[in-house]
């Protein structure tokens, strides 16, 4: 009863401009959101909407549809059409859901679209015309750590400019590009994929002249389907690079299944073409390690956590070098470098270390932030994970296998409930786990809480976070 | 189905204010953190009415007006006896809740003093922390002086007399006994409220006044030398479990009276913490056999006032002699010391749920005891 009223509220109407706001306007993820919820007074319980022009259009229009749907009732119950006055009254908040899809799809087809394509045609005449060497960065996961980590080192003895945040799909990159100075040495795009083909887009409008490719996975399985079409539409970088370099984590199984064995420019924890990577450790304070090819030394030290990282940083110290950067300023860059936000990010807390991994979206970074937390000093190893979202027909399957790296490695484990826990609670039990579980109903007030949970000598791993469209 | 704790706070009390903070940030909030109780919270107002609301767990009722007006709209509760503790709040439809542990953190009179737990007792439900007798005890000082003494710890040497018993001849007689610095102090209030130091014997009179305006039973001690003051929380019934041995910073005015525990951020300059815990050295740095010693020592004196479940010994060391003398001990921590539960790697959700098993388990023990008795005794009337 209490999630039905939840839709005549008046803040009714802002939660579906919030969530449209939070679906990037993508009609599709909009409408699934739509048939997931069914208490509207939560949707805006962690955020709330921001009050853009867009936003307060989408408000007009739908207090607008909501009028002339009283109006409608109000005309026909004068009519003595009471059944249907009725009838359009209560179903009003069902209505107006989904009417509003249509001046949406209409503004984007008539205005929005023309706009992007004119906007993607001229940033493409920008990218072709600039000087600047074009690096691209594809793959699952690990780009923007790639991307931050290339920049900062390259930035010692060049000017270098990147795609900010995750703005890494056609209209992003070309809002970038139109903001270039022109005076760049180097450009590094970061480039998103969630279909067949936009890879092939996104290098057609970037034309990189060297590629880095992070490691394939099952990240959005979802919209891909099969893991087939998530490789293929990863490596249509390599058909747009041809001879041109393309740099290829081979620690990541489905990069390495699909390249030459002998390819000299795949990367891993042991190194690249002939560097060798020698003396690895990685602690509170980040990672350190050397790579060595002959008699030339590479001294490498980075806030970065795990030793997961040492393959993309010998990929991007020998780019640097390549680029023409000495041993001295590849060093400098990457003692600058430091966690990205929410990625493997330590904090300390009365005494605690807490690694924020809440942005991380996938089996393979859970694998290594368990990694992480086996590795480091603790009294007592926190496990804190809602699971992963967007697992498709694995989830079971991903889950079950984030219960048993878990029951290894944490003496406590505490779950955000949704959908995924008892697959996880489930693996935990036929691991005939020891620690503690701790089911947890609101997250937003355990995190704001997290100081209550820890003590002196705790180390709390904090990964995947689920943003409001998934609660 | 998860056990309900109710957890008691406010009071006719001078520390209704601390009490509040107390249980709301280390009981309540920790309590519903760890998933595993149904927390009833059952504020008792300054008037000494009793209520019990969802509403009453935030701290922001506290604040300003708002709490006034809430209470004017909101029914007052009932306890039932029946076979445990039930609350009873009233209304169109009577609700009853069975409670399943008293979680009392009540500071000062009519909470920490025992008052409450012997009611609560009555309602035979297990009790987090002190029970009745260890609480009386510790809630006067001198009652807690007494009882370190009979097993053998020391104490500063002291004269205690009644507001009745109050004279000039008792005036004359400490002059006489006891030699300078003094402290006098409330024998029952905690929080440092009404305690002063004497550095000269014309202060004596106006200092001892101010004491008997708070309690009527006052306490007059020497001072020790080259003072250093610490203090261990300690937890468990039969086998007490020590924290960490905390020694409090203060050098304005010699010692931590009622402002710089909880308004003037701890006393501290830089204001680097809240509350007492924001000025003091965590671990005390002492040579290692006297910090054995003085942890002995507390323990020592948790046990001879038969504390259960949490309690803070303070102790005096003379920093010359590195005599340790009890000074007094806290049946009921503000904020639990959680701050240092936490150096000693247990958080505060640890802590609470800690102190739950500790109340069951006492609680079971204590039911082993029969306490009644059939006799042919009213027969004869």
């Amino acid at each position: 009863m209490k999630h039905i009223i939840s839709r005549y509220r008046p803040l009714y109407i802002s939660s579906l401009v919030y969530m449209l706001q939070n679906s990037e306007y993508v009609i599709g993820d909009y409408l699934a959101w739509l048939s997931r919820t069914s208490d509207f007074s939560q949707i805006m319980y962690r955020k709330k909407l921001i009050e853009t022009r867009k936003a307060r259009l989408l408000k007009f229009l739908l207090w607008l549809i909501t009028l002339m749907l009283l109006l409608i009732a109000v005309v026909l119950a004068f009519n003595s059409l009471w059944l249907i006055s009725i009838f359009i009254l209560v179903l009003a908040p069902w209505i107006i859901s989904y009417i509003i899809i249509i001046p949406l799809y209409v503004g984007y087809i008539f205005i929005q679209k023309p706009k992007e394509s004119q906007m993607i045609i001229s940033a493409k005449k920008i990218i072709a015309g600039h000087k600047g060497i074009k690096i691209a960065i594809v793959g699952s996961y690990g780009k923007t750590t790639a991307k931050e980590a290339l920049r900062t080192v390259l930035s010692e003895g060049k000017k270098v400019a990147a795609t900010p945040g995750n703005q890494n799909t056609l209209i992003g990159i070309s809002r970038f590009a139109h903001k270039l100075k022109g005076d760049e040495d180097i450009i590094i795009f970061e480039l998103g994929e969630s279909h067949v083909g936009d890879i092939k887009k996104l290098s057609e409008l970037t034309q990189p002249d060297l590629g880095i490719m992070t490691g394939i996975n099952e990240a959005h399985l979802k919209t891909f389907k099969t893991l087939e079409r998530t490789v293929a539409t990863i490596f249509e970088i390599q058909t747009y690079l041809g001879e041109k370099p393309l740099y290829k984590n081979i620690d990541s199984i489905l990069v390495r299944d699909n390249i030459d064995k002998n390819d000299q420019l795949g990367f891993s924890l042991k190194g690249i073409g002939g560097w060798k990577v020698q003396n690895a450790k990685t602690s509170f304070d980040g990672t350190e390690f050397t790579l060595q090819k002959n008699k030339d030394i590479l001294s490498v030290k980075t806030g970065l956590l795990g030793l997961h990282n040492i393959g993309i940083m010998s990929a991007v110290a020998v780019i640097a070098k390549e680029i023409g950067l000495n041993n001295q300023q590849i060093h400098a860059g990457f003692t600058k470098i430091n966690p990205v936000e929410h990625r493997l990010q330590p904090r300390q807390h009365h005494g605690a270390w807490i690694i924020d991994d809440t942005y991380n979206g996938n089996i393979e970074g859970v694998e290594v932030g368990l990694e992480l937390l086996k590795t480091l000093p603790a009294k007592k190893r926190v496990y804190v994970t809602p699971g992963l979202v967007e697992q498709g027909e694995k989830s079971q399957q991903i889950h079950e296998k984030i219960g048993y790296l878990a029951a290894n490695v944490a003496d406590e484990i505490i779950l955000m409930k949704n959908s995924t826990t008892n697959i996880i609670v489930g693996a935990l039990e036929k691991s005939s786990y020891k620690g503690k579980i701790t089911l947890v109903d609101d997250p937003l007030r355990f995190y704001k809480n997290i100081d209550q949970v820890i003590a002196k000598g705790d180390v709390v791993l904090m990964q995947n976070d689920w943003t409001d469209n998934y609660h | 189905m998860k056990k309900k704790v109710a957890v008691f706070f406010g009071g006719k009390s001078t520390e209704h204010d601390i009490s509040i903070v107390t249980a709301i940030s280390s009981v309540i909030s920790p309590l519903e953190l760890s998933q595993e109780y149904e927390v009833v919270p059952v504020y008792i107002s300054k008037e000494g009415s009793w209520y019990s609301d969802e509403k009453l767990k935030d701290i922001s009722l506290y604040r300003g007006p708002e709490l006034k007006n809430f209470l004017e709209k909101s029914k007052k509760i009932n306890i039932l006896f029946d076979d445990g503790l039930t609350l009873i709040k009233s209304g169109i439809r009577k609700e009853k809740i069975h409670i399943d542990i008293a979680f009392p953190a009540m500071h000062g009179t009519y909470g920490e003093d025992g008052s409450l737990m012997g009611l609560l007792r009555m309602a035979n439900v297990p009790i987090v922390g002190c029970d009745m007798p260890a609480s009386v005890i510790a809630m006067d000082k001198v009652l807690a002086k007494q009882a370190v003494m009979a097993k053998g710890i020391a104490t500063p040497k002291y004269i205690s007399f009644s507001k009745t018993d109050f004279s000039e001849s008792t005036l004359n007689n400490i002059k006489k006994e006891l030699s300078l610095p003094l402290f006098v102090k409330p024998s029952h209030l905690g929080s440092s409220i009404g305690i002063s130091k004497v550095t000269k014997f014309d202060d004596l009179k106006n200092s001892i006044e101010v004491a008997l305006h708070y309690d009527d039973k006052v306490l007059v001690e020497e001072g020790v030398e080259d003072l250093i003051e610490v203090t261990l929380p300690i937890m468990g019934n039969q086998k007490p479990v020590p924290s960490l041995l905390e020694r409090p910073l203060v050098k304005d005015n010699d010692f931590f009276d009622f402002e710089k525990k909880y308004i003037n951020e701890g006393g501290s300059k830089n204001g680097a913490k809240k509350g007492a815990q924001g000025y003091s050295e965590l671990p005390a740095k002492l040579e290692k056999n006297l910090y054995d010693k003085a942890v002995d020592t507390a323990i020592k004196s948790y046990k001879a006032i038969e504390c259960q479940g949490i309690a803070r010994v303070d102790l005096l060391i003379d920093g010359n002699t590195k005599e340790i003398y009890f000074n007094e001990l806290n049946p009921l921590p503000g904020d639990l010391y959680s701050h240092n539960w936490r150096a000693n790697g247990v958080s505060k959700v640890q802590l609470v749920e800690r102190l739950i098993n500790y109340a069951e388990e006492s609680f079971l023990q204590k039911n082993a005891i029969e306490n009644t008795f059939s006799t042919n005794y009213l027969k004869q009337f």
